[in-house]
């Protein structure tokens, strides 16, 4: 296994910059993910990694072998790369039985039949389809077409795996179980694998690490849990999870802790955070953070509950406190037209601006 | 650091694929473009392309232009041309919407018959004509006979337009039927609940539909009646009408006994004009057609049309122009085959004979006609589909910088009508050293054909590389594969049904091919169109319709065996 370097990767078609100056440090068995909206260039960057487009500018290398060189214009063909890559679709070659679909990569690394056989039969093994070999890819269905894919890419033992968003032609229940066995067996292979998906919770549920990427850059790079608890920005804040952004003006500043004073006239205080020039900022909290609360004290304020939505395992809530407004998330029903909250102070982040687009 | 060296699959550092790259493009260069330099050079040089001490001149076209009754024959082409367009779209059309879309009795296999003209070529169909409705044709006889009368006249420019529209007709039909058939039926339904009637939804939404096929077939029937030569040759030449084709074809002929090179390389640029500006229009009016695409996604069939009481008028209107225009040609051919004289005064029972086709199977020169047909098709087909197949995987599969190119010089033989495409092999020939050795074989027929029929293969096989999706290569070259090994071991397989296809075109349209030819060949390499197209002249009804029926049978022979062993689509 081989760790993967992304060093000042930069991507242009044309006037458009589909990838801007990435750097990436991806170690040896890490589960790295890269979490973006559509058109963030998650996928560019990708198959940038698999030479299946040409990258502008930057270092690509696994291991000690470089991929890519802008600087030399030296670019290693795809087939010659030695990585393995699962397609969104799968790409099963519909005229070769899943044996055969498998066997194809060995015979181009001229392995002799016996050898070819027992890989096949093992990475077969390896995602439990030994009795699938000699069907036809229409005869499968999604989910076995896709375990299918993953033998394929894996049967050679390629040192570093890529998967462009496996998982998103399952159904939903099947999504689920899929990325835990995907994990496992990841964690069983120990191999360095780079994982492209939209899906938030796919991404907090399989990966070591989250590359949140937005507009051609990335925006935040840590684990799962730090990437949805201290999110660098508000693009973060908004895209992982979701979030309230509510206008505050700063009062006091401090190391470790700010006082913001909200729209309404309510004072909170915050997790420490910068304003803008200003002296306006946005405090983010996530619903789930916000609670019912007994009595007043700090950080509490009251409002009115204006529309109630019921979704199964919660309820959620749109109120209001003057101009401010939020939504709450609530295991209970709440049936007073008014409701006294507690905003804890480590759920308030403060970012200088709200994301593009709210 | 390792550096861009030690191979994932183990590959030599020599890259074939772009050597491939760029020997089939030099060699698409050289075959398109082969043929066309001499003509251009031949059009500006006061004499022969092989006369070292020929000097350049503008003097060709001032003689073509003073020769007498030029402008007779441009205008008799262009409005041949028009006519031959305007008959084939206003039928081709009708019949496509009346056999795709209504219950139409009969209309599986009048469709059926309706396509058959397409497998011959224009010389059979001018023949079947000519032993129909010619002067002394057997309906008009039977007309004049048993009606008083027989109001059509073959022998004028009106008569052969007319002529060459309704044999053209079922190209258009062909496209309006993909366009009506395969309209999304979603539209009209939703045409229906917006409250429109059933006749009201077709003639609203889905006839609309099939204006890119209109627009795209009649500039194809234009073309194709400006480059046609079988009908004026035949119906022009007693009368003495003279097309461009026919006067290519009558000086190119003599070229060789009076010096006139430079006439026939004038008018011949002028010709190649005319039909790359009508093939480029066309390509401009197509634009935007995407508005009008609407086959997505499953094939669903739409409803048909109950006609009603209508669909018996209907029925013998459709019936009339099959029997008339189709059967009876058919008919015509292989009967004038089996007897002495054809004419409905004497009962047919009195003049059989089977003396036509042993005239043809007894002379040396028939024979080998008939075998080199088959040969040029057979193996000039699996050429010319592995070449074809080889331009389109790099043009529509390949990262090769210049394949946007090679797609058009490949195409660009759409816009190289026959009768050129043999000239300017002809001239190649001669004037290219060391190609001397192929002159007159049928390994040149093949080569002329080959490329002449490069945009009819990548037709076929286009749309069905278009189905396949790319990351089937892209697999296959992250699994460690080469291009040419994704494109020979992943995308050929695949494409198989499609190739299948291509060939089987390609077989029909050398089978019948005979204009291409008409410069090319030497006693040695007669193919049976030329043969035909020389019997013809000489007025030898007997044989040809024996040659004709040969070739007919044939063609149906393979048509069948392609369609039921192979699976190929051979229009539809």
């Amino acid at each position: 296994m081989a760790d993967l370097i992304i060093e000042n990767l930069t991507i242009k078609y044309g006037e458009v910059t589909a990838v801007e100056n990435l750097s990436i440090n991806v170690p040896s068995g890490e589960f790295l993910t890269l979490l973006g909206p559509s058109g963030c260039g998650k996928s560019t960057t990708l198959f940038a990694v698999a030479g299946l487009n040409h990258a502008t500018s930057g270092t690509i290398r696994v291991g000690d072998r470089i991929l890519f060189n802008g600087d030399r214009k030296a670019t290693v063909p795809p087939e010659r790369r030695n990585i393995g890559l699962v397609f969104q679709s799968y790409a099963l070659w519909p005229h070769k039985t899943v044996a055969d679909n498998l066997a194809f990569p060995l015979i181009l690394r001229k392995m002799g039949k016996s050898e070819r056989d027992e890989r096949i039969k093992e990475a077969l093994g390896l995602v439990e389809m030994l009795p699938y070999a000699e069907r036809f890819p229409f005869e499968l269905s999604g989910g076995q077409q896709q375990r299918v894919a993953l033998a394929r890419a894996l049967v050679y033992r390629p040192p570093l795996l890529l998967l462009d968003e496996p998982l998103s032609n399952l159904d939903a229940k099947l999504r689920e179980r899929a990325r835990v066995w995907l994990r496992e067996l990841q964690e069983r292979l120990k191999v360095t694998t780079v994982y492209v998906t939209h899906d938030q919770s796919e991404a907090l549920a399989v990966s070591d690490r989250i590359a949140v990427m937005s507009m051609g850059r990335m925006r935040q790079l840590g684990s799962p849990r730090e990437i949805y608890e201290t999110p660098a920005d508000s693009f973060v804040a908004d895209f992982i999870g979701s979030s309230n952004f509510l206008d505050a003006r700063m009062i006091e500043g401090g190391t470790d802790h700010a006082l913001v004073e909200l729209g309404d006239g309510t004072r909170l205080t915050t997790a420490p955070g910068r304003a803008a020039a200003d002296g306006t900022l946005v405090v983010a909290v996530r619903p789930e953070r916000i609670s019912v609360a007994t009595a007043e004290g700090p950080n509490t304020l009251r409002a009115k509950v204006e529309q109630k939505v019921y979704l199964g395992s919660v309820w959620q809530y749109v109120v209001r406190s003057g101009p401010v407004e939020f939504r709450i998330q609530t295991t209970f029903e709440i049936d007073a037209p008014e409701v006294l909250l507690h905003i804890p102070a480590d759920a308030c982040a403060l970012f200088s601006e709200k994301p593009v687009g709210n | 650091m390792t550096d861009l060296t030690d191979a994932g699959a183990g590959r030599p550092a020599f890259d074939r694929s772009r050597l491939i790259f760029w020997g089939v493009s030099l060699l698409t260069a050289v075959l398109v473009f082969g043929p066309i330099l001499p003509i251009i050079l031949q059009a500006f040089l006061d004499k022969p392309l092989y006369d070292d001490t020929a000097g350049l001149t503008l003097g060709n076209f001032g003689r073509l232009f003073s020769e007498p009754g030029v402008g007779r024959i441009f205008l008799n082409t262009l409005y041949f041309g028009a006519l031959t367009m305007a008959v084939a779209q206003v039928f081709g059309a009708v019949m496509a919407v009346l056999v795709g879309r209504t219950n139409l009795p009969g209309r599986r296999w009048m469709g059926e018959v309706f396509i058959w003209p397409l497998f011959v070529s224009n010389l059979v169909i001018a023949f079947g004509w000519f032993t129909m409705y010619g002067p002394s044709g057997f309906i008009t006889l039977a007309s004049r006979t048993y009606l008083g009368g027989a109001p059509w006249n073959l022998y004028s420019v009106t008569g052969m337009g007319i002529v060459a529209g309704l044999s053209q007709a079922p190209l258009t039909y062909l496209m309006c039927l993909a366009a009506v058939t395969k309209a999304d039926p979603q539209l009209e339904d939703a045409a229906r609940s917006a409250g429109a009637g059933p006749f009201r939804a077709l003639w609203s939404v889905t006839i609309p539909m099939i204006r890119p096929a209109m627009i795209y077939s009649a500039v194809l029937n234009f073309v194709i009646g400006i480059e046609m030569l079988a009908i004026p040759l035949l119906f022009g030449g007693p009368s003495g009408i003279q097309t461009v084709t026919t006067f290519l074809y009558d000086k190119g002929i003599n070229a060789a006994v009076r010096p006139e090179y430079g006439i026939v390389g004038a008018a011949a640029i002028l010709l190649l004009i005319v039909v790359a500006l009508l093939v480029w229009l066309q390509g401009r009016l197509m634009q935007g057609a995407g508005r009008f695409v609407t086959v997505r996604g499953k094939a669903s069939r739409p409803s048909t049309l109950d006609l009603g009481p209508w669909k018996w008028a209907a029925f013998a209107f459709v019936f009339g122009f099959v029997l008339l225009t189709i059967l009876s040609i058919f008919g015509g051919i292989f009967l004038r085959s089996v007897v002495t004289f054809l004419t409905p005064l004497i009962p047919i029972w009195k003049v059989l004979t089977t003396g036509n086709f042993e005239l043809v199977l007894s002379s040396e020169t028939y024979v080998r006609s008939i075998v080199n047909s088959v040969v040029v098709s057979v193996v000039g087909a699996a050429i010319g589909t592995f070449f074809i197949v080889v331009i389109a995987l790099i043009a529509r599969r390949s990262e090769f910088r210049f394949r946007r190119p090679l797609e058009y010089v490949a195409l660009f033989p759409r816009a190289l009508p026959g009768i050129i495409a043999g000239l300017g092999f002809f001239y190649a020939v001669i004037w290219m050293p060391g190609l001397d050795a192929i002159r007159g074989t049928i390994f040149v027929l093949i080569l002329a054909f080959v490329v002449r029929y490069i945009p009819v293969g990548f037709g076929a096989i286009a749309p069905a590389l278009a189905q396949i999706g790319d990351e089937l290569d892209r697999g296959a070259r992250i699994s460690g594969a080469d291009w040419w090994t994704t494109v020979t071991r992943i995308i050929l397989p695949i494409l198989k049904p499609a190739l299948f296809s291509c060939y089987a075109l390609l077989f029909i349209h050398f089978f019948k091919e005979y204009v291409t030819a008409a410069f090319l060949y030497q006693p040695g390499s007669e193919i049976i169109g030329t043969t035909m197209l020389q019997l013809v002249a000489q007025g030898d009804n007997g044989p040809v319709s024996a040659l004709a029926t040969i070739q007919v049978i044939i063609t149906a022979l393979f048509v069948f065996l392609a369609r039921r062993l192979l699976g190929a689509k051979i229009y539809g």
